[in-house]
């Protein structure tokens, strides 16, 4: 089988282990990505009729206190960028992180999801923000851990994106 | 060659045109060019039919192939399924010829594999056993019950100076897992993630300490296990040990990681996730899968302990055919010491020999015979008795047929102070009996009517005699039982007068009534006679006895006084005679 391994970024907070957990059935403890900055997870997914196994490694969040460790994210075949749609700065914090994840594994495909969109009406993360985005070759999909949404097709719709590269995947600025 | 002669062909003439000089010029033409032009037609042909020829595809296919893969992972990708489908295909077509191939390949493998598991079974039992009765072995058990663990998994633990237990192949960039292999006993979570984790781990470390890339985490340690940690170029071995590993188990991963390295660097380089080029590392893995178990015993403890448990056994075996040969002596000591006729007065044992004084009645029951039915070795039994009289009151019977000395017909029995004899005795041993009996000790008075003496016996059998029907020489079936208590009383004459030295002559004499002539009274008289002696010869008498015939002489004087009916007899005369005569039944 298959395996890939794939990054979860994004801000403090912004729900990265939450759709990790709506994902697997976890098995160690977050107590993990306090003390080293990272749990790995594994997931298998079915793309193409080809059974996939996506080891997830689930990083701190990233924030004025710890940075993200270049070294968690190397090797990896692709990231997922988190953003907490009722924070502006996690959009800021998403972006310094793809250029980080760029600048260290290449350019793999990646997808973005915007989390808590089960309270839409809260967002600080405009739609132009978001078209902006999606100018600079961002997949941006939409989701809440809390309710379940959009997690499933995240996942794979990046393991998608990982046997099928294509330039929109990556980033063009 | 700039004179091509199809170029020249639009500008010529129609051939029914044709001059001389034409078909001279042709000539000359296909003369010099006929080669060239064979060769310009096969050139146009190929570029009119550009469809591939097989044949020219095989000669550059190879090189084709290397070439392509050598650029990318294309060609792999679209043969892979036609290969799995054409692998597919044959296994379901020709199992033999796949198993065949791979059979040089996988025998080695399941070999290994078993003699592993074999090993490691018998290495398991062979340390319960040996653990299973030392005190140590005792206390592990303990733990085993305590601890709800199988007592050879305890046994294991405790005896082990270290196991490998898993050995993990990780991609060294991604943290993947190329491959994984653990004994049988191991308890395994979930290996691709503890891949991750582990890679993770030496990252943190790597980071948190300023490290460089070559520098990596070398082992930690976690209560009973330590992991080890094997850098390469492009993957890592990871090993997990339970207990104290040597250094030389180091070297050991070294190489194995080296040879993985040099065996597998397309396949570590070009690493993309796909781990299934890498489950041909098992060998190398489980080359890592060391164990050292210490001795159960230090050398030579073993023999010590094989002596004491001989000595044991020994003294176990000699204490309990000690324990037993006590116990019958206190048998029988105390047998003697109930026993009538017997007084113990001294008693000692002292390793195996036993010594027993006392007084013995000599009537009394032997010692020495109760010492074999004790079961002891009479050997071992020094036995000292002196003789003297005993009042026992048990011992007046025995000691009354030691002084009276009855015949065998003869039983004595005491009924308080007065000795009782009943059964058939001589009147002279009767005689005696009455003069010594009152001078047998503990004796006061004796009583005899029980017995029989011959005078007594002859009287009754005299007393007997055979009715027969008129005519008649047959005994009649209510006369036969009158002769079988005659024949009873015979037996008990002859029993009791075979020890005085006389016989006993029984005379069995036949007579008739006046009926008829005399002569066949005589001869009536004579078969009745004969008759009786028929059926007494068929009772069994002592040699002592001796039965005649005859015929009674008061036939006719009975006749005369009309006594007919008491004529049809045969009458018995029991005598005792001088024994001057062999043992013989005579018929006159």
């Amino acid at each position: 089988m298959m395996q890939k391994k794939i990054c979860m970024l994004g801000g403090f907070a912004v729900g990265k282990t939450s759709l990790v957990r709506r994902f697997v059935s976890n098995m160690f403890s977050d107590h993990y990505q306090t003390t080293i900055g990272v749990t790995v997870e594994k997931k298998n997914v079915t793309v193409d009729n080809r059974d996939v196994m996506l080891m997830l490694w689930d990083l701190y969040g990233d924030d004025e206190f710890q940075r993200v460790r270049d070294s968690y994210l190397r090797g990896s075949s692709g990231y997922i960028l988190v953003m907490d749609g009722t924070r502006k700065v996690t959009l800021d914090t998403a972006l310094a992180l793809q250029q980080t994840a760029a600048r260290t594994v290449g350019a793999v495909p990646f997808v973005s999801i915007i989390n808590k969109a089960d309270v839409r009406s809260e967002w600080e993360i405009t739609e132009c923000a978001i078209e902006q985005l999606r100018e600079r070759g961002w997949p941006v999909l939409f989701g809440s851990a809390k309710l379940g949404q959009g997690v499933e097709e995240l996942f794979v719709t990046l393991a998608t994106r990982m046997g099928n590269p294509s330039p929109r995947s990556t980033d063009r600025s | 060659m700039s004179s091509d002669p199809h170029r020249s062909r639009p500008d010529s003439p129609p051939s029914e045109g044709l001059t001389s000089f034409d078909e001279d010029w042709t000539q000359l033409r296909t003369l010099l060019l006929a080669p060239e032009q064979t060769q310009l037609d096969e050139l146009r042909e190929r570029l009119d039919n550009r469809s591939v020829h097989p044949r020219e595809v095989s000669l550059v296919l190879p090189e084709a192939f290397a070439v392509r893969g050598e650029k990318d992972q294309q060609l792999s990708n679209v043969l892979t399924p036609y290969v799995e489908d054409g692998f597919a295909a044959a296994v379901r077509k020709s199992p033999r010829a796949i198993v065949d191939a791979i059979a040089p390949i996988m025998r080695p493998a399941i070999r290994q594999a078993i003699t592993r598991a074999l090993r490691s079974m018998m290495q398991s039992f062979n340390q319960s056993l040996n653990e299973s009765l030392s005190v140590r072995g005792l206390r592990w058990r303990v733990e085993a019950w305590h601890t709800g663990k199988p007592f050879a998994e305890v046994v294991l633990l405790h005896t082990l100076r270290y196991r490998v237990e898993q050995v993990f192949l990780i991609h060294r960039e991604t943290g993947l897992l190329l491959h994984h292999v653990t004994v049988d006993a191991a308890v395994v979570q979930d290996q691709h993630v503890i891949s991750g984790m582990l890679t993770a781990i030496q990252s943190f470390v790597r980071d948190s300490f300023g490290a460089s890339q070559d520098q990596t985490l070398d082992h930690f340690q976690v209560g009973d296990w330590t992991v080890w940690i094997e850098e390469g170029s492009h993957a890592y071995l990871a090993g997990v040990i339970r207990g104290a590993p040597p250094a030389t188990l180091r070297e050991d991963f070294h190489a194995a990681l080296h040879d993985i390295h040099a065996q597998h660097v397309d396949a570590l380089v070009n690493f993309d996730g796909d781990a299934a080029p890498f489950k041909a590392t098992q060998s190398h893995l489980e080359g890592c899968l060391q164990a050292h178990h210490e001795s159960s015993w230090p050398a030579g403890t073993s023999k010590v302990w094989m002596l004491v448990g001989l000595i044991l056994t020994a003294s176990v075996w000699l204490g309990w055919i000690a324990y037993q040969a006590h116990a019958r002596w206190s048998e029988l000591v105390t047998k003697l010491r109930a026993e009538p006729g017997i007084v113990v007065t001294v008693v000692r044992s002292a390793w195996g020999n036993y010594y027993v004084k006392g007084l013995w009645y000599p009537l009394a029951k032997d010692p020495s015979g109760m010492v074999i039915d004790a079961g002891l070795d009479p050997s071992t039994v020094t036995a000292v008795w002196s003789p003297y009289y005993a009042l026992d009151s048990q011992l007046i019977a025995t000691r009354a047929q030691s002084i009276l000395q009855p015949p065998n017909t003869v039983k004595l029995t005491l009924e308080g102070e007065t000795l009782v004899a009943t059964g058939f005795a001589s009147s002279e041993w009767v005689r005696e009996m009455r003069r010594l009996a009152v001078f047998v000790p503990g004796i006061s008075r004796y009583r005899a009517d029980g017995l029989v003496t011959p005078s007594d016996l002859i009287e009754r059998i005299n007393r007997a005699e055979v009715r027969f029907s008129s005519g008649s020489s047959t005994v009649e079936a209510s006369q036969r039982a009158a002769l079988g208590t005659v024949a009873a009383l015979l037996r008990d004459l002859d029993q009791s007068v075979s020890q005085s030295g006389q016989w006993v002559m029984l005379e069995v004499l036949g007579s008739a009534d006046e009926t008829g002539s005399e002569s066949t009274n005589i001869q009536l008289s004579k078969a009745r006679a004969d008759a009786v002696l028929a059926i007494l010869e068929g009772e069994r008498f002592g040699q002592s006895t001796t039965i005649t015939t005859g015929i009674a002489p008061g036939v006719k004087q009975r006749a005369l006084k009309g006594e007919s009916a008491g004529q049809r007899i045969a009458s018995l005369r029991a005598t005792l005679v001088p024994s001057t005569r062999g043992t013989e039944i005579s018929r006159p």
